[in-house]
């Protein structure tokens, strides 16, 4: 069965490269979000098995987002996107709950290495 | 849980060996005090402070034998206390017995030793406990002596079969190459480790992780869990860029005192541990060289014409390389505050297992530096606060239900800083202190009279806890609460020229409220000039300054007066109590109003130089017998100043 995904982004770009690389992958998107509320909404609504997140978004954090997710089903598999420079954010991020971590500029072979093994499908 | 306390023990057996010597010393005075027939009281609470010390001491340190010793050895003294009587030749020599034993048992301990208690001391001094008491020791002594027997024995068997599945796994990992954040992995790892039971070690730790240092890419960590090999080698299959991962059991053996280190990872920071008296003699050294180096300076102007410039030249570098050394080694002696407080969320758990109580320690503010020999002698006041507040400050978790309360007692230490001080505090939410117990318990140990102590406003009856033998404890336990705690306290506290308050509200706790200098080697002082003379005055102890003629004084009690802040303090010409004379009669002079033992005090001088930090060095005999001096420094330009010790200057 085709594993579902939730994207969280707030740049559009961002949102469809990550599409792209997990529609390619052979995971189904079933979802979209531009900031952390819209990502808590969405997945309450969608329970993706995955949600990538980003960590700096307007009206909520990836990490608040991420907490409260994370509340909702302990469960969850967050992954983090981001940047060079943000590490003590992404530390926070783990504590809040997130399972893992891209760092961009990312290739779509590591996205896809670092979700399956966060997924136990070995890579 | 295994904590590694090696890194304290030189610090343990190098203080417990001075108070030690200082028992054994105070043993002979006091017996020789007897005999003279003075008053031997205050030599006994000198002894209970040292025994109790090392004692608590002992306790951290997870020394129980040591403890054992020191705490019966306490007993006997407190049966002495409460005699009112010079001890016996025979007790003195079971005291000394008792002296030598801790000491070959600090030694012991020294060398990573577990020394056990040598029983038949321990119940000679039951023995002479009960003698004294003039009741049976048995009945007495086994409850108070129970405790620490017990814990021994529940430290010294292994862990692993008490917890049945519980096993302690080294876990270590490598980050793959291609990983742009080799840290932020290593930290992921640490956090999933946690989910499986309490970890044990983490080289490098998480602070370090945090921080983005990550040698080798590799990550090392001990925990303790129930979890079997395969379960935890899952959990981590599932994180990516690991190069490598091995699980293996270890053995729960005594920690190394260093843990060993991944191959191939290389220092985070390069460090070498010297003892503090080395720090000492640098600070001494490099003070001298200035010294030298105006001396130098001095020469020069003798030189001729011709080779002046470059000598001065020359000094001139010397100077500047001196200072800056001065400056480099007083930074050296900056320690941070974790030192002290890494020890107290262990010590305040022990104690809450034996007293069977619940507590949260929260210890914030631990970045600040302060002086290492400052951290030295709030070490054991601050654990003893700690103790008392698990001990009497917070009640058991029945009694805090009863009282709507959660469970959980909750200790706070903070520690802050306020421009030139650092200020430590200790609260809890427990029952609070009982001020009319305090005035109870000091008027009937005859400390103060009973209109006196009605007439104490709360706070200072707070503080009356700190008199000797003055106690709201209603038990005695092997932890605190025989009166002796708070005034070493408070004692150490105020030869740091700190001060040391207590809040308390009944029913909702405690805060204890410790105000200390950043360094106890370096102070601002004011610099003042009398005559030909510059002396220092410590700008603590300075409350304001003003100018008058002495003959333009107000005379009316006799001795001259300044009115000052609403009230008028008496006057002193600093030139004739240092023995310059007086100044001539007629000249305007600066008043500096600071503080004696009988309240503030001015004193007349010639000119105000200005404040300046002074890197102050202790006397040596025979200046050190000079009543009014406490101690020397020297100024930028090599010239040795004494500092003042107001108070004793003026009773002289």
């Amino acid at each position: 069965m085709q594993k579902k995904v939730l994207i969280v982004d707030d740049a559009v770009f961002m949102r469809n490269m990550i599409r792209d690389i997990f529609a390619s992958a052979g995971f189904q998107v079933v979802g979209e979000a531009a900031n952390g509320l819209e990502a808590v909404e969405k997945f309450r609504e969608l329970r993706p098995d995955l949600t990538t997140m980003d960590i700096v978004m307007p009206f909520k954090s990836g990490i608040e987002a991420t907490r409260e997710i994370v509340k909702i089903d302990p469960r969850a598999v967050v992954i983090m996107c981001s940047a060079l420079g943000q590490e003590a954010l992404v530390m926070e991020a783990i504590e809040a709950g997130a399972s893992d971590f891209i760092v961009k500029p990312f290739k779509p072979e590591d996205v896809v290495a670092v979700v399956k093994k966060v997924l136990g499908e070995g890579c | 849980m295994n904590w590694d306390l090696s890194k304290y023990l030189a610090l343990f057996v190098s203080e417990s060996r001075e108070h030690l010597d200082a028992f054994s010393a105070g043993l002979v005075r006091l017996e020789k005090a007897g005999g003279a027939g003075e008053d031997p009281a205050a030599g006994v609470d000198e002894l209970f402070r040292h025994a109790h010390s090392l004692k608590g001491m002992a306790a951290a340190m997870q020394q129980e034998g040591i403890a054992l010793v020191a705490h019966r050895a306490e007993d006997v003294i407190g049966a002495i206390r409460a005699r009112g009587e010079t001890p016996s030749p025979e007790v003195v020599d079971l005291l000394l017995a008792v002296t030598d034993a801790l000491s070959e048992m600090v030694q012991e301990a020294g060398g990573g030793g577990q020394p056990a208690a040598p029983e038949e001391l321990a119940g000679r001094l039951d023995a002479a406990a009960g003698v004294l008491r003039g009741a049976p020791a048995l009945a007495d002594e086994a409850p108070l002596a129970a405790p620490p027997a017990r814990l021994s024995a529940a430290e010294k068997s292994p862990p692993v079969p008490a917890r049945g599945r519980t096993r302690r796994l080294r876990v270590e990992v490598e980050v793959t190459e291609s990983s742009p954040v080799p840290a932020v992995r290593g930290f992921l790892v640490l956090k999933r480790l946690e989910g499986s039971g309490p970890v044990v070690s983490s080289i490098p730790a998480a602070e370090e992780l945090r921080a983005g240092r990550m040698p080798g890419r590799t990550l090392a960590v001990e925990i303790e869990t129930d979890l079997a090999i395969p379960e935890v080698e899952r959990t981590l299959a599932q994180i990516a860029d690991l190069a490598r991962i091995e699980v293996r059991e270890v053995e729960e053996a005594a920690p190394a005192p260093v843990p060993p280190r991944p191959e191939g990872a290389g220092e985070p920071a390069r460090t070498v541990r010297i003892r503090a008296e080395m720090l000492d003699e640098f600070l001494d050294v490099s003070g001298e060289l200035l010294l030298a180096t105006a001396r130098l300076r001095e020469l020069g102007r003798a030189m001729p014409e011709a080779g002046r410039r470059a000598h001065e030249e020359g000094v001139d570098r010397l100077q500047a390389i001196a200072k800056d050394l001065h400056g480099r080694v007083m930074t050296a002696r900056m320690t941070p505050l974790t030192i002290l407080t890494d020890r107290l969320p262990r010590a305040a758990r022990d104690l809450a297992r034996r007293t069977g109580k619940q507590v949260d320690v929260v210890v914030t503010g631990t970045g600040i530096e302060v002086d290492r020999a400052l951290l030295d002698e709030i070490s054991d006041p601050v654990l003893h606060l700690l103790r008392n507040a698990v001990d009497h400050g917070l009640e058991t978790a029945a009694e805090r239900i009863a009282a709507g309360k959660r469970p959980t007692g909750r200790v706070e230490v903070s520690a802050r800083r306020e421009r030139d001080r650092v200020i430590l505090e200790v609260t809890d939410d427990g029952r609070g202190m009982d001020p009319d117990a305090l005035r109870r318990s000091a008027v009937a140990r005859g400390a103060i009279g009973a209109e006196a102590a009605a007439a104490l406003p709360d706070p200072e009856a707070l503080l009356l806890s700190c008199l000797p033998g003055v106690s709201t404890a209603g038990r005695v336990t092997d932890v605190s609460g025989r009166g002796v705690g708070m005034d070493a306290v408070k004692r150490s506290v105020e030869a740091l020229s700190g001060t040391l308050a207590i809040q308390s509200t009944r029913g909702k706790g405690t805060r204890f409220t410790l105000r200390l200098p950043l360094t106890v080697a370096m102070q601002p002082v004011l610099l003042v000039r009398v005559g030909q003379e510059i002396v220092a005055i410590p700008v603590s102890k300075v409350y304001g300054a003003a100018q008058a003629s002495m003959e333009g004084l107000d005379r009316a009690g006799g001795s001259p007066q300044l009115a000052f802040a609403g009230g008028h303090v008496p006057v002193h010409d600093l030139g004739e109590l240092l023995g310059a004379g007086a100044a001539a009669p007629g000249v305007r002079r600066s008043i500096v109003i600071t503080e004696s033992d009988t309240g503030r005090v001015g004193l007349a001088v010639d000119q105000l130089l200005g404040q300046q930090e002074a890197v102050l060095k202790p006397l040596h005999s025979p200046l050190s017998l000079v009543p009014g001096l406490s101690a020397v420094t020297v100024l930028g330009n090599g010239r040795p100043v004494f500092v003042l010790d107001v108070p004793r200057l003026v009773a002289a």
